[in-house]
């Protein structure tokens, strides 16, 4: 069965006959969001069933469309939270691939700004490393984009989207070794992004996003994981009962390969890898348990199957 | 509106420049500066790497006097304002308060302050300077140039006098020649028409 990204968007009513069919179906909830009389379903359903909930849906005045990023947590790192990156360039680009069902978090380096004294300290380092991809937003000049990257991906293992002023062409030849995707004439800017042109930059920014990230997905499917992080997700709702009380309005972050449980790691890390996934297998067994540097979370990342032998 | 008669940027490269117009165009906008600003130069080259920003202002308004926008009527020991527009009454009862104390000025309503105070303390009461538009703008434009410039940029020097005004900007030490490319800078300025 191959899972989708899907967003379904329709009216309040009877929403629920929706939920339970993508779940009957075998899908997952990724977010639900219920905005005054609409609900916003951000899921993974089933590819072949996508007619029937589009039919189902309909009376409902529901929408499905495909949202290439639903289940990926992609940090948009900017070089500080001044007003000269607030709030146009960073928020509009974070909430703009919010749309399209990525779970955004915005990174403000301490020390990102200038050429010479940017910095990017071990805090930072290891937070952005815990999402699926970074986007970088850069200024406007080559020569201080030139000098200071190198330092600013200095540790980053995840694949990174530079954003910068100069021209794509530019980026690709000054960053060396090469990032994973470049988008040219989106630096620093002190106006809403209204325009048409200016809403097409975005768009670009998220066709790289996607881009990079099916990549990813394919690099994933050689080495299937022992577990799909959003079952691990339902299996954590359903068992975990404190997780319901949690405020946050994503209690699991869902990432490609893992979660993020917004839960505090000493009091719950035991809790979670005890838990039974299946007969005799734990969350334990095929899935590392870590703490996060955001919080006190919990990160879960899922282990291949060619290092754990099991598939559930 | 009047519009601002001289406005460059100028970079090395060509494209940060362009985007540094757009940046300067709409900061100064969104500050209300256009008003403000007759003729103004940037100087961004980020090899250095150094800010300059230099300008000459208009003419400005002069300072706000009670009587451009009261009546003051004197009668014995009795002082009645009638105040016309109430911008600035926050900072003329500041004043007032500052100079007679707040026992003796009184606002029965809205528009009118009594106060009792004798005439030889009042009788230069019209020409009190309630406020200076000038010295405001001065920290709205040095402000305004500290968003345009690059944020690294932590070592500043501002200055701002007869209708002049500059503000260079660097992450390291400013170098010791600035005072000379200010000077050119400005040089820049006066010979446009």
């Amino acid at each position: 069965m191959i899972l989708v990204p899907v967003t379904y968007k329709g009216g309040i009513y009877q929403h629920d006959e929706i939920i339970d069919l993508i779940e009957d179906l075998g899908g997952y909830i990724i977010q639900k969001h219920i905005i005054a009389t609409e609900v916003v379903l951000q899921a993974l359903v089933p590819k072949e069933d996508i007619e029937l909930i589009q039919r189902i849906g309909k009376p409902l005045t529901g929408e499905l469309t495909p949202s290439p990023l639903v289940g990926t947590e992609i940090a948009v790192v900017s070089m500080s939270l001044e007003i000269h990156h607030l709030p146009h360039a960073s928020c509009d680009l974070a909430e703009y691939i919010r749309r399209f069902g990525a779970k955004t978090n915005m990174v403000g380096l301490a020390r990102g700004f200038g050429k010479r004294i940017a910095q990017l300290n071990d805090e930072e380092r290891d937070v952005i490393n815990e999402h699926d991809l970074a986007v970088y937003l850069l200024g406007n000049f080559e020569t201080c984009i030139e000098q200071k990257f190198g330092v600013l991906r200095r540790g980053i293992d995840i694949p990174i989207v530079v954003c910068g002023g100069p021209s794509r062409e530019s980026l690709q030849e000054i960053i060396d070794p090469p990032v994973d995707g470049y988008v040219g004439n989106v630096g620093r800017f002190m106006h809403r992004t209204k325009e048409s042109e200016e809403l097409d930059k975005l768009e670009e920014v998220v066709g790289e996003i996607t881009r990079v990230l099916d990549r990813r997905r394919e690099d994933l499917a050689k080495d299937p994981l022992s577990i799909s992080p959003a079952r691990l997700m339902d299996i954590i709702n359903e068992k975990v009962d404190a997780i319901h009380e949690v405020l946050s309005p994503t209690p699991i972050t869902v990432q490609m390969a893992g979660l993020r449980v917004k839960l505090p790691y000493d009091q719950y890390a035991r809790i979670l890898k005890d838990l039974v996934i299946e007969e005799d297998v734990t969350i334990g067994d095929i899935v590392d348990i870590r703490p996060s540097r955001m919080r006190d979370y919990i990160l879960l990342k899922v282990r291949p199957f060619s290092e754990t032998n099991i598939m559930v | 509106m009047a519009s601002i008669e001289y406005f460059e940027v100028e970079c090395p490269e060509e494209t940060g420049g362009r985007y540094y117009q757009r940046i300067a165009d709409v900061v100064l906008l969104d500050h209300n500066l256009i008003r403000v600003i007759q003729k103004i130069h940037f100087f961004i080259d980020p090899r250095v790497p150094i800010f300059v920003a230099v300008g000459i202002t208009r003419k400005m308004p002069g300072p706000v006097r009670l009587r451009d926008f009261s009546d003051v009527s004197i009668q014995d020991d009795k002082v009645t304002i009638s105040i016309g527009d109430e911008t600035y009454l926050a900072k003329l009862l500041k004043s007032l308060w500052d100079i007679f104390g707040k026992e003796r000025v009184e606002q029965p309503d809205r528009f009118t302050i009594v106060i009792s105070a004798s005439t030889d303390e009042t009788k230069d009461l019209e020409d009190l300077v309630v406020d200076d538009p000038s010295l405001s703008i001065y920290k709205d434009l040095i402000y305004a140039l500290q968003v345009i410039q690059p944020e690294g940029f932590k070592v500043r020097r501002q200055h701002y006098g007869d209708g002049r005004f500059y503000l260079v900007a660097s992450e390291d030490t400013l170098p010791e020649d600035i005072d000379d490319l200010v000077r050119e800078k400005f040089a820049l300025l006066e010979e446009s028409p």
